[in-house]
């Protein structure tokens, strides 16, 4: 087990220490010369070079690539050519708006697809089933922005039900903050008007956002039911008279769970990066936002810290679900 | 010889030969459907200029944001566009797209694996770790970051999304290569002499293919979701071609007026991801049924 999480451990620094090759390579080789987009181009030749000192464009690539390393280290993304703070600041700020929407989504996902999974498995090859594998398909199939539009269409402007954009009413003052989830914050300092208005606001992003997810859930779910449901102790447990919600969830459903821990684990990963066009479609303001945003201005400091952020924390998610994984299925172990 | 066969044919079966690959893809209605879908959607496509009296590119500023109606049936965008019409000739452009994206990925992951499964060693080491690395992003987040780099259009959309499906080819050819190795004909193979590059073009690829076959046709429906997707967030396709991604990145602000704008190409955009996707799900049944079922 120890020698599991150590070399999973080193696999995780060799993936880290290339996603920061890719994101060097993509912010610092490919865009030509980032010395002349900040100057422009009728800058003189002196003012180029001075620039280029500063940034440090005139050393060797590999010189430039421990300078990034170590500014990574200490935190340091590089200044924001948009909104001219650094980087690192701009995503503090935006992230618990992020993180937020992704649990809400990630909590929807799981509490519908679970459920919805184990009863298509249940009822294979009926109605059920068939409409259940459709609606997943249908799910994987639908582009997320489209998705938002069409709930914003019906419950907005149709029903007139729920905002379209935002994380409160501009009435509403944001609650003291303490983690930056409103929800959360809403709850700890006992401001109900700020609870109620931030739900509200977040049903619609957290359901488009879930919807993929939830498909992606509800068919893992159903296989690995079918899997089990299949096995000699699931008939054992049929014979010896254990039978419905029993056998259903503490026999069947505990074992199936196993595998789709890995499938959540990833989704949580995809619900982080999903957030980029659901945060644009409703303006909620989270970093998948802040990047959209930044891409008109080809604000690479910004992209490149935001894709760094994303795609640790997508190695970490990873890392953890494969450690759960080994923790969970006794089966396993080399 | 054929006559023999012919004879047996008739005798184990008297009324007609029955293929069983179609037989089973007639017996499930979800894959049919989605033939179905895919079928109507190239068929509009092919035939958008017998079928749309409009032009997709011509500006006609009268007719801005008139409503579905029998000469517009989607209704017309912010310059007089007809919508309908676009969505024609974007359906060429989409699924071309998804269908191109997905075979080159295809075909350079299945390369790639079927060489570091066959060398092994530290070739299969580096290839796979390299694999690992472009795996750890979101999918999204890594083509928006090339794709923004390389600069917005559509050909550096097609070539983002394709070097992140790479590692998924990659890594099924590799594993089919490394069973397919210690196969009998391709020892035989060693032994003659034959060149690495020549087995594995000759004995390797083409029967590591299956698998990679299956992904592919799994694969084309959410390329063509990305594509549009890069579309929609500026990084794709640029207006005025008639891409969906991009009619959407420009109907969406208009949507609350004018709702026909951007909902008309988001549903061509998920009727023919769904086409491919029910297709996918059919074939992998049918191909593996040990998988999902």
């Amino acid at each position: 087990m120890k020698q599991i999480i150590l070399k999973r451990l080193a696999m995780l620094v060799l993936v880290l220490l290339g996603v920061t090759l890719i994101t060097f390579f993509l912010s610092h080789v490919i865009p030509g010369d980032p010395a002349r987009m900040m100057v422009g181009q009728r800058a003189s030749e002196e003012t180029l070079q001075e620039v280029r000192r500063q940034l440090g464009l005139d050393q060797p690539v590999w010189v430039q690539y421990l300078t990034y390393m170590k500014g990574l280290f200490a935190g340091d993304f590089g200044t924001s050519i948009r909104t001219q703070q650094p980087v690192v600041h701009d995503l503090i700020a935006f992230f618990p708006a992020t993180l937020e929407l992704a649990i809400t989504a990630f909590i929807i996902a799981i509490a519908i697809g679970i459920p919805l999974g184990v009863l298509s498995a249940v009822k294979k090859d009926t109605g059920w089933d068939h409409s259940s594998r459709f609606f997943s398909i249908a799910g994987i199939s639908t582009p997320v922005f489209w998705s938002g539009l069409v709930g914003i269409l019906i419950f907005y402007k149709f029903l007139g039900a729920l905002p379209s954009s935002g994380r409160l009413d501009l009435t509403v003052p944001a609650p003291t903050k303490i983690t930056g989830l409103y929800l959360f914050d809403s709850l700890l300092t006992g401001n109900w008007a700020a609870f109620k208005n931030s739900l509200w606001h977040l049903i619609l992003p957290a359901f488009t956002l879930a919807f993929a997810q939830l498909a992606i859930v509800t068919r893992q779910v159903r296989s690995s039911m079918l899997e089990v449901l299949g096995q000699d102790y699931i008939r054992t447990a049929l014979a010896n008279g254990i039978h419905g919600p029993v056998l259903l969830i503490r026999y069947a459903l505990r074992n199936a769970l196993i595998p789709t821990i890995t499938v959540v684990g990833l989704s949580f990963g995809s619900l982080l990066g999903g957030a980029v066009v659901t945060e644009t479609i409703f303006s909620w303001p989270g970093m998948g936002k802040y990047v959209v945003d930044s891409i008109a201005f080809l604000d690479f400091p910004a992209m490149m810290g935001f894709t760094f952020v994303i795609s640790f924390g997508y190695v970490v998610i990873n890392l953890l679900v494969d450690l759960t994984y080994y923790v969970l299925d006794p089966q396993i172990k080399e | 010889m054929s006559s023999l066969s012919a004879k047996a044919d008739t005798a184990a079966q008297p009324s007609r030969k029955v293929n069983p690959f179609w037989f089973r893809i007639r017996q499930s209605p979800l894959t049919l459907f989605g033939l179905f879908l895919l079928v109507m959607l190239l068929l509009l496509s092919v035939c958008a200029p017998l079928i749309s009296p409009h032009d997709p590119t011509k500006i006609n500023i009268p007719e801005r944001f008139s409503p579905p109606s029998a000469a517009h049936w989607f209704g017309t965008d912010e310059v007089g566009r007809d919508i309908f019409t676009r969505i024609l000739y974007g359906a060429r452009l989409s699924l071309g797209v998804g269908v191109a994206v997905v075979l080159s990925a295809g075909l350079v992951g299945t390369v790639i694996g079927a060489i570091s499964g066959y060398f092994g060693g530290r070739v299969d080491q580096i290839i796979m770790r390299m694999m690992d690395i472009v795996l750890a992003f979101p999918s999204l987040v890594l083509a928006m970051a090339v794709a923004a780099v390389l600069g917005p259009n559509l050909q550096n959309a097609m070539l983002a999304i394709a070097i992140i499906k790479i590692p998924v080819y990659v890594r099924l050819a590799r594993a089919e290569t490394l069973a397919l190795r210690e196969k009998l004909y391709v020892k035989a193979a060693v032994t003659f002499g034959i060149k690495p590059w020549r087995i594995i073009t000759r004995h390797i690829i083409p029967n590591a293919v299956s698998p990679v076959i299956i992904q592919v046709t799994l694969d084309i429906g959410d390329a063509i979701l990305l594509v549009a997707t890069l579309g929609f967030l500026g990084l794709g396709a640029q207006p005025p071609t008639p891409e969906w991604g991009a009619m959407i990145s420009i109907g969406w602000k208009y949507l609350l007026d004018y709702w026909w704008y951007p909902t008309f190409p988001g549903l061509a955009l998920f009727l023919a991801s769904c086409g491919f996707n029910l297709i996918g799900d059919g074939i992998r049944d049918i191909l593996d049924p040990k998988a999902n079922r």
